[in-house]
Order: structure tokens, then sequence, then C-alpha cells
């Protein structure tokens, strides 16, 4: 009996000791994102988010999986609002009202993650690729605009790899916040377009 | 047997008082000996610097020290309230690394009124990191049916060098600069049972660090 009882506390032990060590991590980014302070240039925009991009859950490895679908979607949606003063968001093309307007499809072209066992830092980073189509409203291409965005998070001996990784994850998206408002408008055909289309006032 | 206790006893103690002391020393740099001023309804937000490639400025560290500030005469605003209600002027990428980007960003009417409507008057920058440097022993551990202990001896010593640059936002000057470095050797002694000697280093740095600041400041009420 006694013997049994200690092969059940035996067993416990290495029972936590295998999941303990386990490298696997399923992470779901479930944050508010800050609005943005920002003057919205007079430009009109219809920012195309498709159920890829909303529901978008990235495998960085065979054992790691981010979704982050919610959280991008809400991130950019904020700092889009920051760019534009007249705004729509669209799940796709057809549904798009706006005239005279720029039409963006954010898409995640990569995820990628590095953990300390990785790179022997005491940092969990983390890399999203994105790319932003743009074209205008009668769908001739201005662009196609790649964004990466970069988030890292120290290593702490009470943080586990999921917290981690969603901590540096965050990041990362706050990165592609701030990147994209204060880029876009840098991109030199998006500057020609507004040139064209006479929407800089004083600004050129 | 009864001959050794007394020696095993004053062994341990000795490793005790001399393990578990971390040495610290702070350098301080302002450009005058006043003190500075802020006002009752003015408030100081320590920020960490996060630009580094191999490393971050933990919040933990930040927190710790504004809690070593805060008291009735000091309010500490918390650093990601501040930086969330500016977004995203101070994240890592577009965080102002000197005074000259500081003052043109607060030419920005919105930047400015959201922060004049939060009375942040001084901003703590903080720049650093606590690493393990040396490591040495061994130590294992074993378990079986009925016996279990640890075994050996181990030991490591950690550093935290951490800067902290002053800035008042009402003329965008930098009103002083701190460096404090700290340092120890904490061990672990496996004798069945392990017995940690932990030297608190980083809270020595931050304790040290943050006593020091709060004497920059004074309040006028």
């Amino acid at each position: 009996m006694q013997l049994s009882k200690l092969s059940i506390i035996t067993g416990l032990f290495a029972l936590l000791f295998i999941t303990g060590c386990s490298s696997s991590a399923q992470v779901q980014v479930d944050r508010n994102f800050p609005t943005v302070v920002s003057k919205p240039k007079a430009v009109s925009a219809s920012i195309i988010f498709n159920d890829e991009f909303k529901d978008y859950v990235a495998t960085p490895s065979k054992k790691t999986t981010i979704d982050i679908g919610a959280a991008q979607t809400l991130m950019l949606g904020n700092a889009f609002a920051g760019l534009f003063s007249n705004i729509e968001f669209v799940q796709s093309k057809d549904q798009v009202s706006l005239e005279n307007a720029l039409v963006i499809t954010p898409s995640v072209q990569e995820v990628q993650v590095s953990t300390p066992s990785d790179t022997y830092l005491n940092v969990y980073e983390v890399w999203i690729k994105y790319s932003l189509d743009i074209e205008n409203s009668q769908g001739d291409q201005i662009d196609s605009w790649f964004m990466p965005a970069y988030g890292k998070t120290p290593d702490s001996f009470m943080l586990s790899k999921t917290n981690a990784i969603e901590e540096a994850a965050v990041i990362a998206l706050r990165d592609a916040g701030a990147k994209l408002l204060l880029d876009f408008y840098r991109i030199p055909s998006i500057y020609n377009w507004m040139l064209r289309e006479q929407k800089l006032g004083g600004e050129q | 047997m009864n001959k050794f206790f007394p020696l095993l006893i004053a062994a341990l103690t000795t490793a005790l008082l001399t393990g578990c002391g971390a040495t610290t020393s702070i350098d301080e740099y302002r450009p005058n000996n006043n003190i500075m001023e802020i006002n009752s309804d003015e408030s100081v937000v320590i920020l960490g610097r996060r630009d580094a490639g191999h490393y971050d400025t933990d919040r933990e560290f930040i927190s710790c020290i504004g809690s070593k500030m805060q008291g009735a005469d000091i309010s500490v605003m918390p650093e990601q309230q501040f930086i969330d209600s500016i977004y995203p002027w101070f994240e890592p990428r577009t965080a102002p690394k000197g005074l000259k980007r500081l003052t043109y960003l607060m030419k920005d009417p919105d930047i400015k009124s959201q922060v004049d409507r939060q009375g942040v008057r001084y901003l703590v920058w903080l720049d650093g990191s606590t690493q393990t440097l040396e490591q040495g022993g061994s130590i294992s551990c074993a378990i079986g049916p009925g016996a279990g202990g640890c075994f050996g001896f181990a030991q490591w010593e950690k550093s935290s060098i951490y800067e902290a640059i002053v800035w008042d936002l009402n003329d965008f000057s930098e009103k002083g600069r701190l460096r404090v470095d700290s340092s120890g050797t904490s061990y672990l002694i496996g004798a069945v049972a392990p017995i940690p000697l932990l030297t608190p280093v980083k809270k020595d740095a931050c304790s040290s660090l943050g006593k020091q600041l709060k004497k920059f400041f004074s309040v006028d009420n």
C-alpha cells in the first residue's frame, strides 16, 4: 500500500517534470490597445480586413501557435484611424463604398519567434512581417508595402514561455501601429498619389 | 561530533553574512545642487529604455524605483499609463533619445496637451539590466522511493548596472544623472535540503537608486 502511494507520488513528480519542461506554447493575444495621438490627414481610405486577417493564427514553429487575428485587427484599425480622416472598414473589395480613396488590404507574410534557448540572450523576440496592398478606388495598384514589426520581452524566472511570447507579440503589434503611423505618408508612391490627387495642401 | 557542531554553525553564519551582502556604488551628476521643485499637482514618470538589442530595462525594476520614490510628496505616474496616453510616441521605436527630439515632439499640440493634462513634469529614463556574470560549482538533486535530496555547491555572481537621466518638461533640460552599480555573489548549498544564500543585488540597486532619486525633488505645496 505504502509502495503504491510512493509510486503515485514519484509518477506525479515525473509528470510535473515532463510538462514543466515542455517547449510547446499556444498563445492567445487578448489585450486592449490604446487609441493613437495623431491628427489624421484629409484622405479617404477603405481598409479591407478579410476573414483570413481577422482570424489569423501564426505557426512560427511546430510547437508554437500565436493567435493574433483579433489583436492585430484592433491595433491596426486604431492606427489607420489616426492616418485618415474619412475611413471605412470592410471585409472585401466589393464592399468598398468610398470614392477617390485608398484601398488598403493588410496581410501577414510571416511571424517568427526566438526564445532564449535559440539565441542565448535573455529575451523572447517576435517578428511580424506585414504586407499592405495599396490600390486606388479604380483598382489600380499604387504600392505593395512591406512592413516588419518587432517586439521583445526579457526572460525572467517566473515568466512562462506562453506569457513571454504573448508579451513580445503585444509589443510587436504596438510597433506595427507605430511604424504605420510614422512611415505611411513617407512611402514615395503614396506621396506621389497625394500630389496627383492634390491632398497635400501646403505640406509639400 | 560535538566539537565540530559550533564550527559548522560559525561557518554557516559567516557564509550567510558574507554571501548575502551586495556591493553597491552610486555616481551622481547634476549641473547644480538646486533641488528640483515639483508642485503637488505635478507628477514624475519613470520610463525604461527598450531599444537595445540584447536586453530590456525590466518593468519590475521600474515599478520598484517608482515605489521607492513615491511618498506623500512625490506623485509617480505608472509607466504604462503614460506610454498608452501618448501612443505611439514613446514606444521603443519612437521614444525620444535626446532633448532635441523631445523638444520637437512637444511642439505637436496634441502630444503636448496630453502630457499637460496629466500634469507630468519630469521624465526619468532608466537604462540597464541585471545579469549573471559568473557561475561555478554544481549541485545535483535525486529522488527515489523513500528518499531524496540535493548534494553539492553552486555559486553565481550577479551585477546590476542602471543609469537614470532626469528630464524637466518645463524647459526641456536635463536635470541630473545617476548611475548605480551593484554586484554580489549568491550560493546554493546542497546538504540534503537545498540551502539558498541569495544576495539581493537588484533589490539593493533599486533601493539605492530610488532613495537617491527621491532626494532630487522637493515639494512646493
